[in-house]
């Protein structure tokens, strides 16, 4: 007597989105299983794996980090050095400098810096995505500067909120041809919201995905996966075509942010050094959210990259 | 899982006669799925039809225990696939594997992790001692297993070793996993001899899936199934769909919990362990066999896996008291958030960026956030109050300049009203602000 | 649970403007009501060809041609009382979005379009009557229990029936509505398919009191469990009942434009 399998594949598919510029793109999404569900049917394209770099360089206290980047001083050879971290399919720029509760750089300041970044990675074959400030105000000005500094390099902007997505998909998507993430921050029903709402004002489905949030493992992480989960069931078992972008998720600045990658090893001496501490907390929670279902994640540390790259094609 | 009246009326035999008081085979097939009409009001019904009821009626994932005394665990029970629809039961249960001859310095680095979290205590639960073709020396080094307060897992497929270590250690109920499709028949003699759950493993699914059905026959109950280690895509597809078999299509073969040794899949990379444990806490690995486990592995997967295996309707909540960070004292300063596990990792982990010595005053407020715990009552100036007294904070600490968080900066007047000689301070509505706030802050 | 589906009614014979254009094999009437179906939210078209003694089989299949050839392969209901009308539409029908549904089979006359569902791997939309009303529940189940025997003998999977319970005119019938719905909660924990035509209730209503007994009838068979529903999705009042009906059954995730999808 054999084992009765049943394949679980769907009537529906996840659309595809491609960044980047010829010879330097990638695509995610397009399956119609469950992600990593390789056994029901073969994923047309793998999971993505995103090394993080900030505009203010990276942290160099960090021994493995610091070396990874030794020499590497201005952005731009510091992007082109992301470029050679194994397993990376993309890299993301912070333009950490702009946040107004921190340097507040001005937005042409960090639309050049941006264009500087974005030349140095096309010279290194990534394609690029470009995170804002989080801050609404600023990045509802910001985006449409750096859409424009980098004209024609077809990048993925993260991100468009619910108060600023209006003038970042007008500016990103439709006067200069990039493509954005949507965030809505473990809220189910506003990312659906926000879809639709990006959707009314003309943008076709290719040119935004989805930015459900992030948590680091054991800081609330239950609600990051079951929204994945959930919007990818959704997408998938009941058709819904407002929830078939695929999705991203930045892991880095969580992971590296909670107590178990942040205090030193002299006050934790039994935890050993923060460097692995904080790959680990990278690596474990991109792991999660891929097997909840994410389609590419942003990590930090290229340890973290190799690993989670190798994983996903492990598994492809 | 619920039968549908479809799949009763399939048994039924379809002749409408009446017999049973309903007037059709199907209206009887109905009632017996809603329940209101016991099966046995059909005088009809085969002995097969009856069998295959009560298998369909039983639950989809069998639920046992391995370990003794205080190092018991709860294997399997599961009735959905995402946590969403329903609670996930039985948290996945960590071991490390170890060769005999080097078991006292893996007993030794295990028993290092141990530590409380929300909680709930976070250490290493079994070691995985894998036989190396001397039977005394496996038998040896499970006897130190079980004195260690660890629960074991005898990993052979030699009848003749399993033999020798059960007979000292089955007092513990370890699990012993090496029934294969060639030595099931002594291996399942051996479970049921010594009283012990058996773990299963075959080269794919078709062989593992005969090889528990001879186990079952035999009469084993408690099965744990070895998704593998051919690949780690190999074995995360037996997971996945080991588990879907058994709840989605209820074929209760396949009904157990799983093993999953993810260190023969990822041997001497750590790093991978990680990311590969972290899968399967979220798909479907029942015990999960690492090289080793560090405090830079065990705080993120420990951490995962509490919050996969949460109550969705319960929230997590921290101990009510006092929590000084950054080394305050009793001249530091308070601030007050409230008991939801996730706000207080936030907040704390924001006042340790801050490096501002603070006592974090942590009242109950039924484990909700600040606004849903201010508008249910439960983070009120009365409530505050009472909690400032009830812990006799004003003898504990002499710092008397109190933050409270901004959502909830309406609460200012009445606090300073019922607690004389306090200044209320307004907190930023935003944790990430608070690192500037603290830096910036001048106490009265 | 699966999305309720709606079959799109309004390709229907007894319309002047579509008997004209299936007399005359003219597309554009056809095309234009399918495309506003689906616009609107119709998975399936119901094609009424009406009786069609004598060119039935070439008016079926030039109306399955030209509908899935212009409409992206839309899915079919194939209704008529010519069952060879029904036969040769399924001859070219394209499954690319779905079995075809023969429309509609009942107890006594119409048992034997089961046989024409179940030889041409089409679903069958089963009505639980034989001659006429059926009396009450039992005698529904009854047929339901026939046409389901029927079936399986046939080697056909149940979920391929839809059973239509028979919905009744409610100015004359009202007593008769509660056990309606009885029975359509009867279907569905069987675990069977159903569908109605549930506009036949409100016939003979004045004008204005239609869509709200339409869309209070559906609302309250979607929360007994109808699986589908034969009926105009060019009706707003209708299919923003039956969206906000999926949100509350939990099929469709909220989102606050959820009527504008």
């Amino acid at each position: 007597m054999t084992f009765k399998r049943e394949p679980q594949v769907f009537g529906a598919s996840i659309t595809e989105v491609e960044f980047g510029t010829e010879g330097a793109s990638v695509v995610f999404g397009g399956a119609n299983t469950l992600p990593l569900y390789n056994f029901d049917a073969q994923a047309k394209h793998r999971a993505l794996v995103g090394i993080e770099i900030s505009d203010k360089g990276p942290d160099r206290s960090l021994p493995e980090l610091s070396a990874f980047y030794s020499g590497a001083e201005s952005l731009s050879d510091i992007a082109s050095r992301a470029c050679t971290a194994p397993g990376a399919d993309f890299v993301s720029l912070v333009l950490e400098s702009a946040d107004p509760n921190g340097d507040n750089a001005t937005s042409e300041d960090a639309a050049a810096l941006a264009k500087e970044v974005a030349v140095a990675l096309a010279a290194g074959g990534k394609p690029v995505v470009i995170q804002g400030t989080g801050n609404v105000d600023k990045d509802q000005e910001l985006i449409p500067k750096v859409a424009e500094a980098l004209q024609g390099m077809n990048v993925l902007l993260l991100s468009a909120k619910e108060e600023n997505y209006k003038g970042i998909a007008v500016a990103a998507v439709t006067a200069y041809g990039q493509k954005i993430g949507a965030e809505s921050s473990v809220d189910i029903n506003l990312a659906k919201q926000l879809n639709v709402l990006i959707a009314q004002m003309g943008i076709k489905p290719g040119s935004y995905v989805m930015n459900l949030g992030a948590a680091a493992a054991g800081y609330g992480f239950e609600y990051i996966s079951s929204t994945i989960e959930r919007v990818k069931l959704a997408a998938l078992s009941q058709n819904d075509d407002a929830l078939q972008m695929p999705s991203i998720t930045s892991v880095a600045e969580d992971a590296w942010a909670v107590k178990e990658a942040v205090v030193s090893e002299d006050d934790f001496p039994e935890w050993g050094p923060r460097e692995e501490r904080g790959i680990e907390m990278e690596i474990s929670t991109a792991a999660a959210a891929l097997a909840a279902g994410t389609d590419a994640v942003i990590l930090r540390h290229p340890a973290s990259v190799k690993t989670i790259a190798d994983m996903v094609a492990a598994l492809a | 899982m619920a039968l549908k009246g479809i799949d009763i009326f399939k048994l039924t035999p379809k002749t409408n006669c009446k017999d049973c008081g309903q007037p059709t085979c199907m209206a009887f097939a109905m009632k017996v799925a809603q329940g209101t009409v016991q099966i046995e009001k059909c005088p009809h019904m085969s002995a097969e039809a009856l069998d295959a009821l009560g298998e369909a009626t039983a639950p989809p994932m069998k639920s046992f225990r391995i370990g003794a005394r205080d190092e018991e665990y709860a294997l399997g029970g599961e009735t959905v696939l995402f946590r969403h629809d329903k609670t996930f039961v039985s948290k996945p249960l960590f071991a490390i594997s170890t060769a005999p001859d080097a078991a006292d310095t893996t007993i030794a680095h295990a028993c290092k992790i141990d530590y409380e979290r929300i909680g709930e205590r976070m250490c290493v639960e079994l070691i995985y001692l894998e036989y190396s073709g001397d039977k005394a020396a496996f038998a040896e080094a499970a006897k130190k297993v079980s004195a260690a307060g660890r629960t074991l897992v005898l990993a052979t497929t030699d009848a003749d070793a399993a033999k020798e270590a059960l007979a000292a250690t089955s007092d513990g109920k370890p699990l012993l996993n090496g029934a294969n499709p060639s030595n099931h028949e002594t291996f399942a003699a051996l479970a049921l001899e010594y009283g012990v759950a058996l773990g299963v493993t075959a080269d794919n699914l078709d062989a593992l899936y005969d090889t528990v059905r001879e186990v079952e026959k035999a009469g084993v109950k408690d099965i744990v199934l070895d998704v593998g280690a051919i690949s780690v895509k190999d074995a995360f597809a037996n997971a996945v769909q080991i588990r879907r078999a058994a709840l989605k299509s209820g074929d209760h073969s396949f009904g157990y919990p799983s093993i999953v040794n993810v260190s023969a899949l990822a041997p001497g990379d750590a790093r991978m362990q990680t990311a590969l444990a972290s899968v399967f806490i979220l798909k479907y690995g029942s015990i999960i066999v690492m090289d080793g486990m560090s405090y830079a592995q065990a705080l993120p997967l420990y951490g995962l896996r509490q919050n996969i295996f949460t109550d969705p309707q319960k929230p997590m909540t921290v101990e009510v008291g006092i929590y000084p960070i950054n080394g305050a004292d009793e001249n530091s300063l308070c601030a007050l958030t409230v008991d939801f596990a996730l706000t207080y990792f936030i907040v704390s982990g924001e006042i340790e960026r801050a490096g501002v010595p603070v006592n974090l005053l942590i009242p109950d407020a039924g484990g909700y956030s600040v606004l849903t715990a201010w508008a249910a009552g439960k983070l009120s100036a009365g409530s505050i109050a009472k909690f400032i007294k009830e812990e006799d904070i004003e003898s504990k600490i002499k710092n008397r300049n109190l933050l409270i968080p901004g959502k909830v900066a309406v609460l200012k007047g009445e606090l300073e009203e019922s607690l004389p000689g306090w200044k209320i301070v307004v907190a930023p509505n935003e944790a990430v602000s608070l690192v500037k706030f603290l830096k910036e802050f001048k106490a009265a | 649970m699966d999305k309720f589906i709606i079959i799109g009614e309004r390709i229907h014979c007894i319309s002047p403007v579509i008997r004209e254009a299936l007399a005359n094999r003219d597309p554009e009437p056809l095309l234009a009501r399918g495309k506003e179906q689906l616009d609107s939210g119709a998975t399936y078209l119901d094609l009424n060809i009406g009786p069609a003694e004598r060119d039935g089989e070439d008016i079926m299949k030039w109306g399955v041609k030209l509908l899935q050839e212009n409409l992206d392969n839309v899915p079919l209901a194939l209704d008529t009382a010519n069952r060879k009308a029904i036969e040769a539409g399924i001859s070219v029908y394209d499954r690319t979005k779905g079995k075809p549904i023969v429309n509609s089979a009942d107890a006594g006359d119409r048992l034997d379009y089961i046989d024409l569902a179940a030889a041409n791997d089409a679903i069958a939309i089963a009505l639980c009557s034989k001659q006429g009303v059926p009396r009450d529940n039992d005698e529904r189940m009854q047929y339901c229990q026939e046409m389901l025997e029927h079936a399986m003998e046939l080697g056909m999977e149940p979920s391929d029936l839809w059973f239509d319970p028979l919905t009744l005119v409610i100015k004359g019938m009202q007593e008769k509505q509660v056990e309606y719905l009885q029975f359509i909660r009867q279907l569905s924990d069987m675990g069977l398919n159903s569908t109605a035509g549930l506009s036949n209730a409100s016939n003979g209503m004045p004008k204005e009191v239609r869509p709200i007994v339409d869309s209070v009838l559906t609302a309250m068979a979607i929360e007994c469990g109808l699986t589908s529903a034969i009926l105009n999705p060019n009706d707003k009042r209708l299919m923003g009942t039956i969206k906000t009906a999926e949100i509350i059954m939990n099929r469709s995730l909220y989102a606050d434009s959820y009527l504008d999808i």
